[in-house]
């Protein structure tokens, strides 16, 4: 896979899993440290549908070039399942641990050590579920990767068309949900405003239980094309939430637009410099790939301690062009 | 149309408000003045369900609306407007109608916003900018505008012309006014400006350290020989 064809796959990826840190932050206050296995747990969710069904999250996108497939094999296939087990994860983790802590008061701290706890809680799960889907299904299933699974499409490869496919369709509709309907602006009121909200007659509730829904959505449709990158492992949610904090710092906490632009400068330059590293240093160098996140992470707290979008760029622009 | 009952009231420990009586007339303006800390925001956020209420009840048309959450009463006609913080500024301001229009259906709310923006027809000219780029007075009127398409009966202004200037304020006030005439509003202001708010209202309460001071019609406060000394919470 070229170098920044795989950059933008994984860029992709973390945009989708910092959005949803981002919405689920900036609604209920929650730093989620189980967002890396959400993820985990919507690649699950794709290998079991891909072990117990033989659906392929490609096909469903793009067709099966044999075109074999039945109808409901394309329907029915790990994207819209997973998206939609991932929201009902995220709204059990919401309405089940943070919202009782929320109700009694708990402060950010405290709600960020649930998270820690939740995502042990969920490794552990997840686990236990890949050694049972190894047993029933006589392969193994703690470890794997999808790459013998994706096609070449062209001079390309699948994921790439795919994972682009996919961001430009959910974020077009998160696009319309946000700003062409009432309840999406709703949610934009309730996000920065909740008691005016309540004033208005909004129920908040219901718009932070939707913005966990969509959080865990997004992440387990990224979790469910992740294995088409990297070789997927109960514990690889702990290794990538770096990326995914880190994306959503550098962008700005504060809106949702940061976790866009932080997703792909993080997610472009962890592959991309860390590759041109490797060509200098040597291939031992990959595996600190999350140094390069961390890097620009505290960089630009230094810098712009509430992310680039706090940053007044209109008002720099204006000082630049008139000095 | 709204009755208080010994209400006591505040937020988690402090106690503010203390067996307020109080009967809130209709179509009328009833001022609620006082001395700062005085608990004259915590009464309106009291009566909308935003402060914590101890003892006593909050009556609406004969209904019991203790212990009904906030986003209903707005459903029932009450529509309060905080003292800052009253509209969305990352949202324009035809999002700020929209929104609250939320419990409207598409036909009643483009009605609503019609009489909105005939009460308010400056804000035609902003509808596609952000209200935070709305001057105060701007944003004080989009406020009160989002109020009228609420279908409220019941408005409850804090402070609407604080930080205002004297003209915009000036401005603020003749709309009070405009409103309870043309819609027929229950108003319940809550005002610094003590004198403007008892030349445009019929009754007052005024409350000292969370009590009631005085209830009765507004030019008797106005005219009492121990006003100033009863509004600096002396007598």
């Amino acid at each position: 896979m070229p170098v920044l064809e795989g950059a933008i796959i994984y860029a992709n990826l973390i945009v989708l899993l910092s959005l949803g840190l981002t919405m689920t932050y900036i609604t209920t206050a929650v730093p989620n440290f189980a967002q890396g296995s959400f993820a985990v747990f919507g690649s699950y969710v794709s290998l079991t549908l891909l072990r117990l069904h033989g659906l392929n999250p490609i096909y469903y996108l793009i067709g099966e070039p044999s075109g074999k497939e039945d109808f409901f094999k394309y329907i029915m296939t790990s994207i819209p399942i997973s998206f939609v087990l991932g929201g009902v994860l995220g709204v059990l983790i919401y309405v089940l641990v943070l919202k009782p802590l929320i109700a009694k008061g708990a402060e950010v701290v405290m709600l960020m050590i649930a998270t820690l706890a939740v995502d042990l809680i969920l490794l552990g799960c997840l686990g236990a579920y890949a050694g049972y889907l190894g047993s029933i299904t006589k392969k193994g299933a703690v470890k794997f990767i999808f790459t013998p699974y994706d096609i070449n499409i062209g001079p390309t490869q699948g994921i790439f068309i795919v994972s682009i496919l996919v961001i430009l369709i959910l974020l077009f509709s998160l696009f319309l949900l946000l700003y062409k309907t009432k309840f999406g602006v709703a949610m934009r009121a309730s996000m920065e405003n909740p008691s005016l909200a309540v004033i208005m007659g909004v129920n908040v509730e219901y718009t932070r239980i939707f913005s966990w829904f969509l959080s865990g959505g997004l992440a387990a449709v990224a979790g469910c094309l992740l294995p088409f990158r990297q070789e997927i492992v109960p514990a690889t949610g702990s290794i990538i939430i770096v990326s995914i904090f880190a994306a959503s710092i550098v962008g700005g906490l504060g809106t949702i637009y940061g976790a866009l632009f932080g997703g792909y400068i993080i997610g472009i330059s962890e592959s991309y410099i860390t590759y041109q590293l490797s060509t200098v240093f040597g291939p031992g160098i990959l595996v600190y790939g999350k140094v390069i996140s961390l890097v620009i992470l505290v960089i630009t707290l230094i810098l712009a301690p509430k992310g680039l979008t706090g940053v007044r760029w209109r008002k720099i622009w204006r000082r630049s062009t008139s000095s | 149309m709204i009755l208080t009952q010994k209400l006591n009231a505040g937020y988690k420990d402090v106690h503010v408000l203390f067996d307020i009586n109080a009967t809130i007339e209709p179509n009328k303006i009833t001022a609620v003045v006082g001395p700062n800390g005085s608990g004259k925001s915590t009464f309106l956020k009291a009566i909308f369900g935003l402060a914590s209420v101890y003892s006593g009840n909050v009556i609406f048309k004969d209904n019991d609306i203790t212990n009904v959450p906030s986003h209903e009463r707005t459903k029932l006609g009450i529509a309060y407007l905080p003292q800052v913080d009253n509209v969305f500024t990352n949202l324009t301001v035809n999002e700020n109608l929209k929104i609250a229009g939320y419990t409207l259906d598409k036909k009643e709310f483009e009605v609503r916003k019609g009489i909105a923006l005939r009460a308010f027809p400056e804000l035609k000219d902003f509808l596609g900018r952000k209200s935070g780029t709305l001057s105060g007075g701007e944003r004080q009127f989009l406020a009160i505008a989002t109020a009228l398409i609420r279908k409220a009966e019941v408005l409850m202004l804090d402070e609407p012309t604080a930080q205002l200037s004297p003209k915009f304020a000036e401005i603020i006030f003749d709309k009070i006014v405009e409103l309870r005439d043309d819609f027929n509003l229950t108003i319940i202001l809550v005002e610094q400006n003590i004198t403007r708010a008892l030349e445009i209202s019929e009754k007052a309460y005024l409350l000292v350290s969370g009590r009631v001071a005085f209830e009765g019609k507004s030019d008797e406060l106005r005219d009492h020989e121990r006003f100033e000394k009863l509004c600096m919470g002396l007598v």
